[in-house]
């Protein structure tokens, strides 16, 4: 039984690093897609359209940024794994989930977003500003759930 | 949640810096050589219509939505050739580009008398035309026919496979063509059996009471008009043909100006084409105008209105 909670943890961890990692490939890549597009017409706007290609690559960031700190609290990383019970096995999994899951769907509704900011860096490349903080905003909520997350892996008792 | 064509999207608002604006086209207006003018124009980095759809198409090679943007190019180009065949001429002086089908299948359809190769939209009127033409030599009869039967094709089409968009664009085309016709030949006197081989119909303006208006002379057409939600084009068309032409140019460029809005999908890259061709259009008027020693209040009276 103790192996299994152990299992679990890493089941959350994993999800943490995979489900946000998928969001954020979703969104950087259409992001560049659209990118691509103004590229090919005006080679010049390429450093301001790729600060809007990176925006949604912040979510796999904090996956994997929450996937560490899981490993390292279950010591998984130093080599060390704890003795975990089934529950204690499904807090950790439950605490990987806010931003497993608002990670993935973050990551692409702001990619949707930056992806529609570059086509105001292509018709009015003084604007861009705005562009960015239109899509940065829905950022907010990929912070709220890493904080969520972080908050949880910290006060399960282990 | 669709996000398609990002791409083509974005590169399509890259290449809108590119077109004339008002300011632009002013200078051109008020040119006072013929060099200044061409100097303004080229200054314009400007891509005709064909290659501007062929990058369209590198970009959305499967939409069988964008194509309809070119019925009107490819049935008129079955005019073209149907003509140059009986008069025993080539036709490739008069064809129009871009177009869906290539002038070397329209020429080898009839040369082969095998319509088949031609998509499905155009066969039967292809096979009707011909025969049409053939029996009775008739090119009014003919051209008739396939102005028809291009308003008929672009309505089945966009309710087949069109988004909202196209369906409003094509509403747009077939109201204002419709009531061109009815007006034309009400002032012809023409009759009821012309009448219903010359008007399309749409859900706006139905064909048996637009016929029945236009039977009863401008006067009761006019007067059916403005009992419509197009109220104002019977408006216009009372001043002049030529200013309810240019609301209709200005209505589609209306309409390609919401669609521009939109961040993904194929809207944009036909509001595109359309802001291309209303470009090219005003160009064509002001080079005329100024042939003709137009002033500049009256060039900038007939320009359409701009997509920029």
């Amino acid at each position: 039984m103790n192996s299994m909670g152990l299992a679990l943890a890493v089941l959350g961890a994993a999800s943490a690093a995979l489900f946000a990692g998928i969001g954020s490939a979703k969104g950087v890549g259409l992001v560049g897609e659209a990118a691509a597009g103004v590229v090919s017409v005006d080679p010049n706007k390429f450093s301001k359209v790729l600060i809007l290609q990176l925006l949604p690559g912040t979510q796999g960031l904090y996956g994997l940024l929450t996937a560490i700190l899981m490993l390292s609290r279950i010591g998984v990383i130093g080599g060390n794994a704890a003795e975990l019970t089934v529950s204690q096995g499904i807090m950790f999994l439950g605490a990987a989930l806010p931003i497993a899951v608002v990670g993935l769907f973050s990551g692409i509704a702001q990619g949707r977003a930056a992806a529609a900011g570059v086509g105001i860096t292509a018709k009015k490349p003084e604007h861009n500003g705005k562009g960015i903080i239109m899509a940065a905003m829905v950022e907010t909520y990929a912070i709220l759930a890493l904080l969520v997350s972080i908050l949880l892996i910290y006060n399960i008792s282990i | 949640m669709g996000t398609e064509y990002a791409s083509a999207v974005a590169a399509v608002k890259a290449m809108e810096n590119m077109l004339f604006t008002y300011s632009d086209l002013e200078q051109l207006i008020n040119a006072r050589t013929q060099n200044e003018f061409d100097a303004l124009v080229n200054a314009k980095d400007n891509n005709g219509l064909p290659e501007v759809w062929d990058m369209l198409r590198t970009y959305a090679p499967d939409s069988k939505e964008l194509e309809i943007l070119l019925y009107r190019n490819d049935f008129h180009n079955l005019k073209a050739v149907l003509k140059a065949m009986i008069s025993d001429r080539q036709p490739d002086g008069y064809f129009i580009r871009p177009s869906n089908v290539s002038s070397e299948t329209l020429k080898e359809a009839f040369w082969t008398k095998n319509t088949d190769i031609l998509p499905e939209y155009m066969r039967e009127t292809a096979s009707m035309a011909y025969e049409l033409l053939t029996r009775t030599l008739d090119g009014q009869l003919a051209d008739t026919l396939i102005d028809t039967a291009t308003l008929t094709a672009m309505q089945k089409s966009a309710v087949d496979f069109g988004g909202e968009f196209i369906r409003e664009y094509v509403q747009i085309i077939i109201v204002c063509a419709d009531i061109k016709t009815a007006y034309r030949c009400s002032i012809m006197q023409k009759s009821r059996d012309f009448l219903e081989s010359a008007v399309c119909g749409s859900d706006i303006i139905d064909k048996e009471s637009l016929i029945r208006a236009a039977l009863g002379g401008t006067e009761s057409l006019l007067g059916f008009l403005e009992h419509t939600v197009y109220n104002e084009l019977a408006q216009l068309l009372k001043d002049s043909l030529a200013k309810f032409e240019k609301r209709c140019d200005d209505m589609v460029i209306e309409l390609a100006e919401n669609a521009r809005m939109k961040a993904f999908g194929i809207e944009p890259l036909a509001a595109y084409y359309i802001a291309k061709e209303a470009e090219i259009k005003n160009l064509r008027i002001i080079a005329v105008c100024r042939e003709c020693g137009a002033d500049t209040h009256t060039i900038t009276e007939r320009l359409r209105k701009l997509y920029v």
